[in-house]
């Protein structure tokens, strides 16, 4: 009711405009905030991921790398970086999971062979496809199973001879695809 | 301002999950194990209290015919703060909860407490409101996620104790997965929707008992 009669009061022009300027300032004082907030935390948030990579990378490639490679052939759109170390090669690939992307670092040797996978980032579900990327015996156990692998590399369901995380198929056939591709893509390399 | 009664409404009888059924979408998707439902649980609790002190605090200010804009654009700041720091301090939350914390800003409890309690009450009795829902809605979170994570993965406080793994109770090859599938997640939302009905009619019997007595 309060509204109504101070309505009555203001003329439509002055009562638009007071509307607008009300969200107006509401908007800019949140988004003033938001970018003070970010300011803070930005730095640290990629500083994070970069460790992330970093962790990843000395995982999967022992010996680090000394280079990162910027023209790579890669048919399967799924390499999206390529780092290069004295015993081979680091790829970061992301294949699309059972919920979404899966962010992997592949190590691979000279020959296409397997040195070690590790699982950067991925949203699949708790308890299941997550197991592919948990550091629990059953992730390391299923990652594992990669290390030598060379050529296109399958579930046992598909005819390969990767043990598929129980109820979670789609999963560890994702980070099959996503190994391949990074092996594919080494070879290519040479 | 009445606390011990909004403590009660939040915790039992207008709980936000159990009663009101608002924020369904986090509450089924993200109770697998007990580091979710206590971290969102808080996430969620600390926007709450924060939008309803501030919307309540703006009460006068907000035209009404705008208010909705506003408290989405108060509440989605909150919300992406609350991002933000988790990303930043607590990466390992962040990555468990995914998406579902940016998807707050659309949990019908914070919009709702603003409209139904935060819109129409001071800031003091608001932060109370806020909080006691937060309370609610993190014990009804929390209960189950302990009992889908044990049916489900057979363990106890995942990705909080024992390194991350929980405690095992149950033995690997026994729990039943599609406990932390979606359809589990519906039926243990209902078998504790039905337990808070019947804690409700208990107390209520309770206490006519008690008024008869005298």
């Amino acid at each position: 009711m309060a509204n109504q009669t101070s309505r009555k009061k203001e003329s439509t022009v002055k009562y638009v405009l007071r509307l607008t300027f009300t969200l107006l300032l509401i908007t800019s004082v949140v988004a003033a905030a938001l970018a003070a907030v970010n300011a803070v935390t930005e730095p640290i948030i990629k500083q994070l991921n970069e460790q992330k990579t970093q962790q990843a990378i000395e995982t999967v490639l022992p010996g680090g790398y000394s280079e990162t490679i910027e023209n790579f052939d890669d048919q399967n759109g799924l390499v999206t970086k390529v780092y290069k170390g004295a015993n081979g090669y680091a790829m970061e690939v992301r294949p699309a999971g059972f919920d979404g992307e899966i962010v992997m670092m592949v190590g691979v040797d000279f020959e296409g062979k397997v040195l070690g996978i590790s699982v950067v980032s991925h949203t699949e579900t708790a308890g299941l496809g997550a197991v592919a990327a948990a550091k629990t015996e059953a992730g390391n156990a299923f990652r594992g199973q990669f290390t030598g692998k060379s050529g296109e590399i399958l579930v046992n369901k598909d005819g390969g001879d990767i043990d598929a995380i129980t109820g979670a198929t789609i999963t560890s056939r994702a980070v099959c695809v996503g190994v391949s591709a990074a092996v594919a893509c080494a070879v290519s390399l040479g | 301002m009445n606390f011990k009664k909004q403590f009660k409404e939040g915790l039992l009888t207008k709980n936000p999950v159990t009663v009101q059924l608002l924020g369904m979408c986090s509450t089924l998707a993200i109770t697998t194990s007990l580091f979710n439902g206590l971290g969102m649980g808080a996430a969620v609790t600390i926007i709450l209290i924060c939008s309803n002190v501030l919307i309540s605090a703006l009460r006068k200010v907000i035209p009404s015919q705008i208010r909705i804009a506003a408290y989405i654009t108060i509440i989605a700041g909150f919300v992406t703060v609350v991002d933000l720091f988790l990303q930043a301090f607590i990466p390992d939350l962040a990555e468990s909860l995914g998406v579902f914390i940016p998807l707050i800003v659309v949990n019908c409890i914070v919009l709702g407490r603003a409209e139904a309690f935060a819109s129409k009450n001071g800031v003091l009795a608001s932060a109370v409101d806020g909080l006691c829902q937060g309370i609610g809605y993190t014990v009804a979170l929390t209960i189950v996620c302990v009992i889908r994570e044990l049916l489900g993965s057979g363990t106890f406080g995942g990705g909080l104790l024992n390194g991350g793994e929980g405690i095992r109770l149950i033995p690997a090859e026994y729990p039943a997965m599609q406990m932390v599938m979606p359809v589990g997640g519906f039926l243990v939302l209902g078998f504790v929707i039905a337990g808070s009905q019947w804690l409700m009619q208990h107390l209520e019997k309770k206490n006519k008992k008690k008024e008869a007595a005298k």
